[in-house]
Formats: C-alpha cells, sequence, structure tokens
C-alpha cells in the first residue's frame, strides 16, 4: 500500500470524515423529519405530551434567567445613557436589547440547556435500549413518532416562551430603574417604543421559533445516533448543548443583521 | 423518609409540608457538598495534583468529539465571536440613526467587556466543560466508580469534585482572554469591514473608552462564576440516579441550574464591581 493509498483511508474512516458523516446524518434527520411532518398519522398525544414538558421544564428557569440578564443589561445601559444626561431613554434602550437581544437568546437558552437535554437523554436512552429498531420492526416510523412531535413542541414552546421573556424582562426593567436608578416611571413607559415596533416584535417571533426548532433537531439527531451506554447518554447530551449554542449564536447573528437591514 | 402507604389523616397538608421537608433538606445536601467541596481545595491541590493537571488538560482541549471541533477554547472564542458581533451590529445601526455612528467603539468597549463576554463567556464554560463533567461524574456514579472509590480510601469529593473546581479557574484565564479578545475583534471587524468605517474612529473611541481596570474586574466576574459553574454542575453529576436516561436528565437539569446560577452571580458582582451609578465616566 502506498503512502498515498493509507492517507486517503485514514481520511476516508478517520477523524477527517468523522465530523463530515455527522453533518451528513444530521440533514438526513432534518429532512426526514421535514417529510415526515404532513404525513399522517399526526402523533397529537406525543406532541402535547412533549409541549406540555418542555414548557413545564422551562417556565420557571425562562423567568429566573430573564430577571438577572433584563437587570444587567438595564443596568448597563444606564451607565451609558445618565452619562449622557438621557436617563430618560431608559425605556427605549431597555426594550431594544430585551426585545431583539435579551429575548430570543433567553428563551433559547432555556429551551436548549432544559427541554433538548431532556429530549436527547430520553430518545438517547431509548436508543441504547434498541427500542427505536424494535419500533422499525413494528412497522412504525420512529421518525414520525417520536421526532417530529419533539421537534415541532420545541418550537412552538420556543414561540410562546418568547413573549413571557420580553414581558418578565421589561417588568424587571422597568423595577429596577425606575426603584434603584430612580428614572421617572413615566418617561421609561413613553420611550418604550421609541426604537421599537411591531416588525421588530414579529422578527423577534420568527428568531425565537427558527432557535427552538434548530435546538429540537440537534437535540433528536444527538439522541438517535448514541453509542456506547450511559457515558455516551451523557456525553450526546453534552454535545446537544454545544453544538444548539453554537447553532443558536450564529443563527443570532445572521438575524440580527437581516432584521436591522428590514426595520431600518 | 416517607412511607408508602396513604396517609389517613390531612393528606394534602402532609403532601406540601413532605415537599418542602424534601427541598429543605435537598438545600442542606447541596450545601454540605459545595462546603465540603471549597474545604478539600488544599487537598486536591496538594494530594492529587496529577489528577488536576490531567484535568486542567482535558478541560481547555476538550474530549470525545468536542475535540475534533478544537475543544473548549474553540467553542468559546467562537461564541464570542458571534455575540461580540452584536454590539458591532445593533450599536452601529442604532448610533447611525442618531448621527453619532462613530460611537461604535465605545459600545463594543463598553458592552463587550461588562455584559457579553463574561455572559458568554459563562455559557460557554457551563455546556462544555460544567455539563462534561456531569455527564463524567454521572456515568461514574452509575457504574458505581464513585462508590468504589471511597472502598480504596480515595476521598470521592477532593478527587472528583475539588480538583473540577481547582482545574476550571486554571483553565478560565487563558479561556477568558480569548473570549474577550475574539468579542473585541469581531466587533472591529463588522463594524470596520462591513459598515464600513473607518478602522481609525473605531480605534479612536475604542481606546478612549476602554477602561484596563474594568476588564480586570471582568476577570474577577470570571473566576467567580466559574466556581458556582462548576460547583453546580460537579453536584449533580455527583448525585446522578436512575440509569443512562438518569445521566442525561442530571446534564439536562445541571446546565439548567447553572445557566441561572451564573446569570445572578454576574449580576450582584457587577453591582458589587460597578456600584450602584454603573461607575462609568465619558466626560473625565
Amino acid at each position: 500500500m502506498s503512502v498515498g493509498d493509507r492517507a486517503i483511508r485514514r481520511v476516508s474512516t478517520g477523524a477527517v470524515a468523522k465530523p463530515f458523516g455527522a453533518v451528513g446524518g444530521f440533514y438526513a434527520l432534518a429532512l426526514d423529519t421535514l417529510v415526515s411532518t404532513p404525513q399522517r398519522p399526526f402523533a397529537w398525544r406525543e406532541f402535547l405530551l412533549q409541549t406540555w414538558f418542555v414548557a413545564r421544564v422551562s417556565i420557571l428557569p425562562t423567568v429566573m434567567l430573564a430577571i438577572p440578564f433584563a437587570v444587567l443589561m438595564v443596568f448597563t445601559f444606564n451607565a451609558m445613557l445618565m452619562e449622557f444626561g438621557a436617563a430618560d431613554y431608559t425605556g427605549a434602550g431597555a426594550a431594544l436589547g430585551i426585545v431583539t437581544q435579551v429575548g430570543p437568546m433567553v428563551t433559547v437558552s432555556v429551551v436548549a440547556g432544559a427541554g433538548a437535554t431532556a429530549m436527547c437523554a430520553d430518545l438517547g436512552a431509548r436508543t441504547i435500549r434498541e427500542e427505536l429498531d424494535a419500533m422499525r420492526v413494528m412497522g412504525i416510523n420512529p421518525i414520525q413518532a417520536l421526532v417530529v412531535p419533539r421537534v415541532l413542541a420545541a418550537t412552538v414552546v420556543a414561540l410562546l416562551l418568547v413573549s413571557v421573556v420580553v414581558l418578565v424582562g421589561l417588568t424587571a426593567a422597568f423595577v429596577f430603574s425606575v426603584f434603584a436608578q430612580h428614572v421617572t416611571a413615566g418617561s421609561f413607559v413613553a420611550t418604550l417604543t421609541v426604537l421599537i415596533g411591531r416588525t421588530d416584535v414579529v422578527i423577534t417571533l420568527v428568531k425565537s421559533a427558527l432557535f427552538g426548532l434548530s435546538a429540537g433537531l440537534i437535540a433528536c439527531y444527538k439522541g438517535t445516533s448514541v453509542g456506547g451506554g450511559p457515558a455516551g447518554v451523557g456525553t450526546a447530551v453534552n454535545e446537544t448543548v454545544v453544538y444548539s449554542f453554537v447553532a443558536l449564536f450564529v443563527i443570532n447573528v445572521i438575524a440580527t443583521a437581516i432584521g436591522v437591514k428590514v426595520t431600518l | 423518609m416517607s412511607i408508602g402507604l396513604p396517609s389517613k389523616r390531612a393528606p394534602r397538608t402532609r403532601r406540601v409540608v413532605q415537599g418542602w421537608v424534601t427541598g429543605w433538606n435537598r438545600v442542606g445536601n447541596q450545601a454540605q457538598f459545595y462546603f465540603t467541596t471549597l474545604g478539600s481545595v488544599a487537598d486536591a491541590v496538594v494530594r492529587y495534583r496529577v489528577e488536576t493537571l490531567r484535568l486542567v488538560a482535558q478541560m481547555s482541549l476538550g474530549t470525545g468529539t468536542l475535540a475534533v471541533i478544537g475543544g473548549t477554547i474553540a467553542i468559546v472564542g467562537f461564541l464570542n465571536i458571534s455575540t461580540g458581533a452584536l454590539p458591532g451590529i445593533l450599536g452601529y445601526n442604532q448610533f447611525a440613526d442618531m448621527g453619532i455612528d462613530a460611537l461604535t467603539g465605545f459600545g463594543s468597549a463598553l458592552f463587550n467587556v461588562r455584559l457579553v463576554a463574561p455572559l458568554t463567556a459563562a455559557w460557554g464554560m457551563s455546556a462544555t466543560i460544567g455539563a462534561g463533567a456531569t455527564a463524567q461524574l454521572g456515568a461514574m456514579r452509575i457504574n458505581e466508580e464513585i462508590d468504589a472509590l471511597e472502598v480504596m480510601g480515595i476521598r470521592s469529593i477532593a478527587y472528583l469534585s475539588s480538583t473540577r473546581v481547582v482545574a476550571g479557574v486554571f483553565v478560565v484565564i487563558p479561556l477568558y482572554c480569548v473570549a474577550v479578545l475574539m468579542a473585541f475583534l469581531s466587533a472591529r471587524v463588522v463594524t470596520t469591514a462591513m459598515y464600513g468605517q473607518s478602522t481609525g474612529v473605531y480605534d479612536h473611541y475604542f481606546n478612549t473608552f476602554l477602561i484596563p481596570t474594568n476588564i480586570i474586574w471582568s476577570f474577577v466576574l470570571a473566576i467567580s462564576m466559574t466556581v458556582v459553574i462548576m460547583l453546580v454542575h460537579t453536584y449533580y453529576g455527583f448525585t446522578a440516579s436512575g440509569g443512562p436516561a438518569g445521566v442525561g436528565e442530571a446534564v439536562g437539569r445541571s446546565v439548567r441550574t447553572s445557566l441561572v446560577v451564573s446569570s445572578c452571580v454576574v449580576v450582584l458582582v457587577s453591582l458589587a464591581l460597578y456600584g450602584q451609578s454603573g461607575n462609568f465616566h465619558v466626560g473625565g
């Protein structure tokens, strides 16, 4: 075997091919999910259960995360605005930060950190117990029965949670600015809509839905491709968190740049 | 603990009280674990030096598939590239709206140091190092390796948990350097290369408003949140139960908790460091 052959073999089986294989597998799963979504029968029961589950594990962390984020954001904004003598515009800054950034980011980090990890753990445990293979043998498509409802549940919950985050965040920002930093309550409320309008809110909703979709897909891909016992499930969950954070941050930058182009 | 039979007298009250007691005990257990871990840090450094060094190497470059894409440092750097661009994108456009787009550099100097870099680094740490620690320790607990350590006379909390806290603090310093640099770089590239502001203007305002002590304070922030993140994640790994799915759930719960706790730490430490007024001066 020549050196070139060996190099090719190393490329095709080793560390170089593995990530490409993973990307291909993920793409295949995403495509399968897309194709299976309109197919009947739709797994309504699983969908409702998953939606309820994701919402239940996410709502408290969401609120707990929205409050410190909003406070920190307003704190930094106010430091700047007060220096300019523009403390009246606190509301505008808070709305800008919370609606365009904090809302989607907090929602999605919770959906990825709380919902997607649990989904991945659940699917991963089923995979290593060979339950998915058993379903295939019985003629049930696991993508249609398990993956589609989970992905849709993550999307729907992300869409719903972002409004909670925005409301909680704005309330926390109001309380912090008015009571801790002595901003006039009236001017805070009056300037809320100076920079942020209906388009921004729609973009935020779209962004969150996209985030939920990708977190759900990543969780399901990682969960269905687990190998190697309990440690494998733990690693898969860990990778789910890492990959979904990376994907979300990238989507966020692109969506923000597009959103800025649309609104200005 | 509780008995299996349903109680006959005031079942609802009893259940509520039992819930409180369980929660209270859980808080106590966590506090005990955290104090034991912190108390054993000296042990970890003195007696388990090799293990600590091994963990430092493992945490900075990652294991498994994470190592393929460059480990924790690459991931945190990458996350910061994408979030560091936000002050550039939002700042440039909003400032341009008011006709003061020259101040984008100032936006990067303020928001990246105080807000974006610490929070992004916290999330990156919790997702990579933290969740990895929970997964490892959880698998050890499920396979009864932790019990085996105890039987062999090794102090398991010091050996597994304290070493990870120490290693985390060692790793976070270069990690956070990368994070801050990436955030600055990406804000600068977005503003000057994509939006076409001249580099001289950007650098002037950036250098004018970058306060060196703020960066040092943000390192304090990074170290304190690392300690908290590692404590939370090792606790959840240590107490994992319920087979393979249990390990996965523990990882999920630990990520959730550490996101909330680290954000609270960032807020409280920021308020403590910068004071209520924000300690920020434009006019000198």
